[in-house]
């Protein structure tokens, strides 16, 4: 039961509210309306989509497949094809850089890698207009990239997501296939929106345990029974996760009395909770370990005090230890 | 088992009510940097106790080894005259390198206190016998050093770091559950 609880306060800090939802699609309309109006501004009379078969020649079967894949056709002159496939690019990645601003703590946030997904297929867009069909360009183009060597560490593995998604769209838009530049951004922002929201897999060991247990088992009791420490924090907050997460350790005199009373109040007053550990000696008291995220109209103070009042007699102590201990 | 001689009252400089579960004396010197480690530790057990935690301070200057730890605990006591011997006491730790008699009057200045009064007040007789008295109190109740702590009466002889004084703490708090 307490688990349930847990699982849907970690649900509703990573809540995605309806009017971000509601935002992200008047933005792909109003996206997909400014696509189709500058598109209607260019001439008409380059290239048709051709049914049937692909031509056998080299060039019939590009010209098909150009036109098979573009939304728009490209009789304008080069710059403002150019312009457009870069528009396009532009306003199709711009929700991938709001999701990863939406999905990233402050820890994990990377300034530089926004600016690169935003700018990255615009450059991408431009450099497939240049190449065009151009074999000789494209051998030319690969070994001026040989020749600069890129090396960046991301903070994040998920970040490199990012930049093959704005790759992806980027490529997409270069060769004029901004239908399916669009169907990638909008599944790219939903499953990544989703991975986030439900917190998919972030924690192995519960996941693990998930798949290995009975259900209704107690990962914390699965833990005092394995009699492993927890797991080595990392350096943010309290040591305990991102930088506003932390570790509570909570003495009381008996678990089975003290935990409704102290899960009903971290429940109530943070953001997410789960019950780390419980170390229960021979000698000294129980020890609870639980991670926590306050709200922060409440606080880590007030959190103590509620602790220690609405778990009298059982709870005797909540500490917050300090980073490292 | 060494008690508590003579056990808190009235008397002790003390924080928290009377109803707590564990009463904490330490027997600290102002210029010893083992009660100056021992000082957040102590905070922090207060934070989180909360009102399950009554707090006392019995002073144990000792001269032989820290020279200005007499004025400092009479500088504690004259501001406990002031009724602020516990910002006394927190800015005395604090500053541990900072106990000269100028340093003294400045923490007075920047307690909030009257610092003529403070002056005046500081070399007064009934401090120096509330010390003798603490010390005395120290003697009879098996206090070897600085800091030592008594838990619920009881002298506690384990680690001083963090985790062993919150564990005590905890451990004299539940005993006391029916």
């Amino acid at each position: 039961m307490a688990r349930k609880r847990s699982e849907a306060a970690r649900a509703a800090a990573r809540e995605i509210g309806r009017v971000t939802v509601i935002r992200l699609t008047l933005y792909y309309l109003v996206a997909g309306v400014l696509l189709l109006c500058l598109s209607a501004l260019l001439p008409q009379d380059a290239i048709a989509p051709m049914p049937g078969q692909p031509p056998a020649d080299m060039q019939g079967a590009i010209d098909w497949f150009r036109g098979q894949v573009a939304m728009f056709p490209t009789g304008a002159p080069r710059w403002l094809d150019a312009l457009l496939q870069m528009i396009a690019a532009f306003l199709l990645v711009l929700p991938l850089a709001f999701v990863y601003v939406r999905t990233r703590t402050r820890v994990k946030f990377d300034r530089s890698l926004v600016q690169t997904v935003i700018v990255l297929p615009i450059v991408v867009s431009a450099i497939l207009v240049v190449v065009r069909d151009s074999l000789a360009l494209a051998f030319s183009l690969a070994g001026i990239v040989a020749a600069v060597r890129f090396r960046n560490t991301l903070k994040e593995s998920g970040d490199a997501v990012y930049i093959f998604g704005s790759i992806g769209i980027g490529f997409a838009t270069g060769i004029h296939a901004i239908s399916v530049a669009a169907v990638l951004s909008i599944v790219f922002v939903i499953v990544e929106l989703a991975l986030w929201k439900f917190d998919f897999s972030a924690e192995f060991e519960r996941t693990f345990a998930r798949l290995c247990l009975p259900s209704g088992a107690d990962l914390a009791e699965v833990q005092e029974l394995r009699s492993e420490p927890p797991k080595a924090a990392a350096p943010a907050g309290n040591g305990a996760g991102d930088d506003r997460t932390v570790l509570l350790r909570v003495y009381v005199d008996r678990v089975e009395d003290a935990r409704p009373a102290i899960e009903a109040v971290l429940a109530r007053d943070t953001k997410r909770w789960t019950l780390e550990q419980v170390i229960a000696g021979a000698n000294d008291p129980p020890l609870l370990t639980y991670r926590v995220r306050a709200r922060k109209s409440v606080g880590m103070d007030a959190l103590r005090e509620r602790l220690l009042r609405e778990g009298a007699p059982h709870v005797v102590a909540a500490d917050e230890p300090p980073p490292g201990s | 088992m060494s008690r508590l001689t003579p056990p808190v009252s009235e008397r002790d400089h003390l924080l928290g009510s009377a109803d707590a579960r564990v009463t904490l004396v330490e027997y600290g010197d102002f210029e010893c940097p083992y009660c100056g480690a021992l000082h957040p530790v102590i905070q922090a057990a207060r934070q989180a106790f909360g009102g399950n935690l009554r707090f006392g301070f019995r002073h144990f200057p000792l001269r032989s080894s820290h020279p200005h730890a007499l004025a400092a605990a009479k500088a504690a006591e004259a501001a406990a005259e002031q009724g602020r011997f516990w910002e006394m006491h927190d800015r005395l730790y604090r500053r541990q390198t900072e106990l000269e008699d100028e340093d003294l009057l400045r923490h007075a200045r920047k307690i909030g206190l009257d610092v003529a009064r403070f002056e005046r007040e500081l070399p007064a007789r009934t401090h120096e016998v509330r010390i003798r008295e603490d010390l005395a109190s120290a003697a009879q109740s098996g206090a070897g050093g600085t800091p030592s702590l008594f838990i619920n009466g009881e002298l506690y002889q384990g680690p001083l770091d963090r985790d062993d004084v919150f564990a005590a703490l905890a451990r004299a708090a539940v005993a006391t559950i029916p």
